[in-house]
């Protein structure tokens, strides 16, 4: 291993951290839907891309600065996110969780066809920010719109937790993933419970979606998928209901991603992040952090 | 007449697909994986009858052994996670097979021209059924009469012990543990009569259209995978076939001329379905199946209900 490599590897390190942030938003709210209704929303990842896609409305339509585009994104998905409770999950019945799993697949069909038709299946160019700064250290140089992604999803983060530990819908929220019957008990309505996740997961989805964007340059149809899996794979890494365990595996995935691609090359890099997955799964199956909802 | 042969052919092999994920579904395990089975089917038959000069019957036979073997081994790591858990390890095994082939460069010499699966370009030329001069009506004979023979069989697997063993797993987990069913040995070799059946449904299709590429074999494709069984509920195998003629024949053909939209119509159609009909279009399944989804906590509700 020669020095150039090493500074590869460090330098991939470094954009795979700060990248891996957004997978960490993803990862959040797979994690949170998971934790509050023990089901799976498979169409997130979907909506989050289609909440930078509203954003490009704003952007490419009404000439917005990248900072209240960005803003656009969040609300947009957070609608999206109603949309899809409502429709997949709100009137599938509790004791089925299969049917609200295939509805939630025919929505992520859905919003990725639309994305296709409204864009006519090509790339658009995303806005980023600080894009031409950068930091300097040593042989390694740190791009500035992956400190302002990386900053954005850490505020995201703080954001949502501040509001699932310090307000009084936090509360309920935690009561209804713990124990959902006491919480009804309490005079706690799930479903507004279950509906508000999916909202305050949109917004989050939403944020995700447009640092992707900002990150990547273009945002095209092709990444819902992606987003998708690697999403999952983070929720699963970090243990299906952990908030902290979505965080670190997130920056994890992140940075073996990179690692991965300066090794191996950009067609090998996905197989081996999913092997990581499968080493978790025989090593560690509970994830990270194995929390109490996700222990059956 | 050709375009219709054609309909009974994609027909038939997405009736396998569909089966392939039935048989899995019974045990009330989701499985994303059947994409990457089917994948795994086309490559290694095209390999089998382009590469080294097979007849069609054994090529079929040792792809399909090998999706299965695959479908085996995939199956003890992903069955040690339940639930949605497998979902999530299943979707990014098929993922991993698709890229596999994404990255496979083996081309050997035959007849003077360089065959085999080429990456991202795909494998070209799996021309067997036109170079040994079978008709448009042989090839779909040949494949119904394969998709026949698989649904008499799980149909007869249904009515037998193996059936009633399965549908106790999906049934109830608990249940079906203190009866003294070992729950990994069914689910693994549910797991690989799955693979078995989804690795005949993909070499046959590797040869009707004689090209394949890693892009077919796509999330999207496990998603039609699970979702013919689904849709058509779980009760009977006759069920996938229906929602399979459903999809390809009404959702694919009849409404060709909405365009692009047919595409969108597919999804919002699942989502409506599935909120109309959750239990799939035939109707009812065994009751309380897909318990493990459940939260321990609202078991402990019912339980405490009753």
């Amino acid at each position: 291993m020669d020095y150039f490599f090493f500074i590869d590897l460090v330098q991939g390190f470094a954009d795979g951290v700060l990248f891996g942030t957004t997978y960490a938003l993803i990862g959040i709210g797979f994690t949170l839907i998971f934790g509050v209704m023990h089901k799976l929303n498979l169409a997130y990842g979907a909506a989050s891309i289609g909440g930078a896609y509203v954003s490009l409305i704003a952007f490419l339509g009404l000439g917005w600065p990248p900072i209240p585009t960005f803003a656009i994104s969040a609300v947009g998905a957070g609608v999206i996110g109603y949309v899809v409770y409502f429709c997949c999950f709100k009137f599938t019945p509790v004791r089925h969780p299969l049917a609200a799993l295939m509805a939630s697949v025919g929505m992520l069909l859905f919003i990725d066809e639309v994305i296709v038709h409204e864009s006519d299946g090509m790339p658009q160019p995303y806005p980023s920010v600080m894009d031409h700064a950068e930091i300097t250290l040593g042989e390694i140089w740190i791009r500035g719109d992956l400190i302002f992604v990386f900053l954005m999803s850490v505020v995201s983060m703080g954001v949502l937790l501040w509001l699932l530990y310090r307000t009084r819908l936090g509360v309920a929220t935690r009561a209804v993933s713990q124990e959902a019957t006491a919480a009804r008990l309490c005079g706690i309505n799930p479903d507004r419970i279950n509906a508000s996740t999916f909202v305050i997961t949109g917004v989050l989805g939403g944020v995700a979606g447009a640092m992707i964007g900002a990150a990547v340059g273009v945002l095209s149809p092709l990444l819902a998928v992606p987003v998708t899996v690697k999403g999952l794979i983070v929720a699963v890494i970090g243990g299906l209901g952990s908030i902290p365990g979505a965080i670190i595996a997130g920056l994890m995935v992140g940075a073996a991603e990179n690692i991965f691609l300066v090794m191996r090359g950009i067609t090998e890099r996905d197989i081996y992040v999913m092997l990581l997955l499968f080493v978790f799964l025989v090593l560690r199956p509970g994830g990270l952090f194995r929390s109490a909802s996700s222990q059956h | 007449m050709d375009f219709y042969l054609g309909l009974l052919q994609i027909i038939g092999v997405h009736t396998l697909l569909g089966l392939s994920a039935y048989i899995v579904l019974l045990t009330g395990q989701v499985s994303m994986a059947q994409a990457g089975f089917f994948a795994i089917g086309a490559y290694v038959a095209g390999m089998c009858t382009v590469m080294f000069g097979f007849h069609i019957l054994p090529a079929i036979l040792l792809a399909s052994l090998l999706a299965s073997l695959v479908a085996c081994a995939v199956g003890f790591p992903a069955l040690r996670v339940k639930g949605l858990m497998l979902v999530v390890a299943t979707l990014a095994f098929g993922e991993i097979v698709r890229l596999f082939f994404f990255n496979v460069h083996w081309q050997v010499e035959r007849n003077g021209a360089m065959v085999g699966p080429e990456g991202p370009e795909g494998f070209r030329r799996i021309r067997y059924f036109p170079e040994n001069g079978w008709t448009s009506i042989d090839i779909t004979a040949f494949i119904w009469v394969i998709v026949i023979l698989v649904m008499l069989a799980l149909w007869w697997m249904d009515r037998s012990r193996a059936g009633a063993v399965l549908r106790a797993v999906g049934h109830d987990e608990t249940a079906a543990q203190s009866v003294g069913i070992n729950l990994t040995a069914v689910k693994v070799s549910a797991m690989t009569a799955g693979g078995f059946i989804a690795g005949l449904g993909g070499s046959i299709y590797a040869h009707t259209t004689t090209h394949v590429e890693h892009l077919i074999f796509s999330v999207v494709l496990a998603t039609f995978a699970i979702a013919y069984p689904i849709l058509g509920g779980l009760s009977h195998v006759m069920g996938t076939l229906l929602a399979v003629v459903f999809v390809q024949v009404f959702l694919v053909e009849v409404l060709r001329f909405m365009g692009d939209w047919r595409n969108m119509l597919f999804g919002a159609l699942i989502v409506l379905v599935m909120n109309l009909r959750p239990h799939g279009l035939l109707g009812e399944q065994p009751a309380r199946m897909f318990d493990f989804l459940r939260s321990r906590s609202r078991r402990e509700e019912t339980h405490a209900a009753t």
